[in-house]
């Protein structure tokens, strides 16, 4: 009795477990409403990309979650109700003519991008969510993203590739974006031109963009290390006045998490674009206090013995 | 969210043969909770258990469209191209039923100067322009009409990213589901015993190779859909 009673409710979708068990892409708390705005892109690749574009948190998809497909659970339908008949499949039935189809999806959707207009609107209404880009030969329109993020390059490299020919080159920017309040992010980009690739790695690191546990003195809560290819980094936190002290790449992204005091050394390459993404790997692994006094359940000054 | 009564029996399934999965060799061990017996080399799905993920989907498709998501059907199996077509026509969304191209959805910016090439050769069409030039061009441009009509045909009134996406075979359709994870859309999947159950946020246990067991299922979604749309359209 005791098992059917938790298998039903673990039907409900009215989801009572903690948001910690939560999937990771959807949150069960009625926040705000996510609206996925892509922005349109210029044909230069000058997203203003809205990162991952997430649907709105009020499809609750969370059932999946913490259903046990073992249990044994009877399948009890709900009654139909009186008078209930069923529905004619989609085959059967009369076949709508296309103006009827056309019209119905016109109703819903607006005239989109189908081209004729059964009820009379207008067909070109697509044209305003696409922005004209009047450039001639290089960029005219000057993208300052106005999403607050500062760019700064880590380093530029020029890359061949062999061929029959000779060698074709290529330059490759590694880029870190960030605010300097917590939010960075670092991203790669290759183009013939630098400054084309220094605009595509920008998009590429904002695209991941990760959030720096900060505490009020602008440092970490604790020790970390990280590491990603051969690269192996190590953060520790410092008392205020200290500064960063750390070399090249792991400078760069501290600074712009807006990180003040702390130490940092790379232990094992030197490559640039590993090291900042051993960065990223070890501020990932930090928690905050706070964070782990809720999943521990103790008190916070218990941390502190 | 209330539990409907989504006319789900688990004779009718029978019927259309839904409990069916494929031969034994090919089976994926992350199915076992779902697969209940072994008959002939072919393993058989537990059919209490594809009706409850049946209508847990079928409750969510229906509260989606009570608040006027998008839907998204995908089907490129040449069996199911029809009914995926007609059945989405009736539920008034959008779906693709042929060749997914890659990047639909991920490089969506790109998808979207394809469907304007293929409005101004709609509207070319239709006023009749395209006849009056030579007669190679006039081929050429229709060429790429029919082109775009098959692939980009059932996308045509879709304006932005959809909401929901519904999957009719996951190993045929591969592509399609990985970027509806990378972009966080949530997904609905017919899963059959070679399949990964983990992938999509609902996997429906089913048969996808019998025409009949994707037509019954696809049937109680598309109710769904219509049920939700009717209620939104009601509310609102």
């Amino acid at each position: 009795m005791a098992s059917l009673t938790s298998s039903l409710s673990s039907l409900s979708l009215h989801s009572h477990t903690s948001s910690a068990a939560a999937s990771s892409r959807f949150s069960l708390l009625p926040a705000s409403k996510f609206t996925f705005s892509l922005a349109a892109a210029r044909p230069r690749a000058l997203i203003l990309a809205a990162a991952k574009c997430k649907p709105s948190d009020d499809i609750d998809t969370s059932f999946f979650d913490n259903v046990n497909p073992e249990e044994e659970v009877p399948f009890n339908p709900p009654e139909p109700p009186e008078g209930f008949v069923a529905p004619p499949s989609f085959d059967e039935g009369p076949m709508e003519s296309e103006d009827e189809i056309a019209a119905a999806y016109e109703e819903l959707y607006g005239p989109a991008y189908s081209g004729v207009s059964v009820l009379g609107n207008d067909i070109y209404v697509m044209d305003s969510k696409i922005k004209r880009d009047t450039g001639f030969g290089s960029k005219a329109k000057k993208e300052k993203v106005k999403d607050g993020f500062e760019e700064r390059v880590v380093q530029v490299r020029r890359v061949t590739k062999v061929v029959k020919g000779g060698k074709q080159l290529r330059f490759r920017a590694v880029v870190v974006v960030g605010d300097k309040k917590g939010n960075v992010g670092v991203g790669v980009g290759k183009a013939k031109e630098v400054i084309a690739a220094v605009q595509k790695s920008a998009v590429n690191a904002r695209r991941n963009i990760i959030t720096v546990p900060l505490t009020k003195y602008l440092t970490f809560p604790h020790r970390a290390d990280g590491d990603y290819g051969a690269a192996k980094v190590m953060l520790r936190p410092a008392s205020p006045g200290t500064g960063v002290i750390a070399g090249g790449a792991v400078r760069i992204v501290l600074e712009m998490a807006g990180v003040e005091n702390a130490l940092g050394k790379q232990l094992g390459s030197n490559n640039a674009l590993n090291n900042a993404r051993a960065t990223v790997t070890a501020v990932l692994k930090m928690k905050q206090f706070r964070e782990v006094a809720e999943e521990r359940g103790i008190p916070m000054e218990e941390l502190w013995k | 969210m209330t539990k409907r009564y989504w006319n789900i029996t688990l004779e009718e399934m029978m019927e259309a043969g839904v409990h069916f999965g494929h031969g034994t060799r090919k089976w994926n061990p992350k199915m076992a909770p779902y697969i209940s017996t072994k008959r002939k080399g072919i393993h058989i799905l537990n059919l209490t258990r594809t009706a409850r993920f049946l209508s847990e989907a079928c409750d969510l498709v229906f509260d989606a469209a009570s608040k006027g998501k998008q839907f998204l059907i995908v089907g490129t199996k040449n069996k199911a191209a029809d009914l995926i077509a007609r059945a989405a026509t009736r539920a008034r969304c959008h779906y693709v039923n042929k060749k997914w191209l890659g990047g639909m959805l991920t490089n969506w910016y790109t998808t979207e100067t394809r469907l304007h090439k293929f409005r101004s050769l709609r509207t070319e069409q239709k006023t009749g322009r395209i006849n009056s030039l030579p007669k190679k061009d006039t081929a050429i441009l229709k060429r790429q009409l029919s082109h775009l009509e098959t692939y980009l045909g059932g996308i045509k009134y879709m304006t932005g990213l959809p909401d929901i996406v519904i999957i009719v075979d996951q190993q045929e359709e591969y592509t399609a589901l990985r970027e509806c994870i990378t972009l966080g859309i949530p997904t609905i999947c017919l899963i059959d015993t070679n399949c990964d159950p983990d992938l999509a946020d609902i996997s429906i246990p089913a048969n996808d190779d019998a025409i009949a067991s994707i037509r019954l299922i696809l049937n109680k979604l598309v109710f769904a859909i219509c049920e939700g749309r009717s209620s939104y359209i009601r509310n609102s």
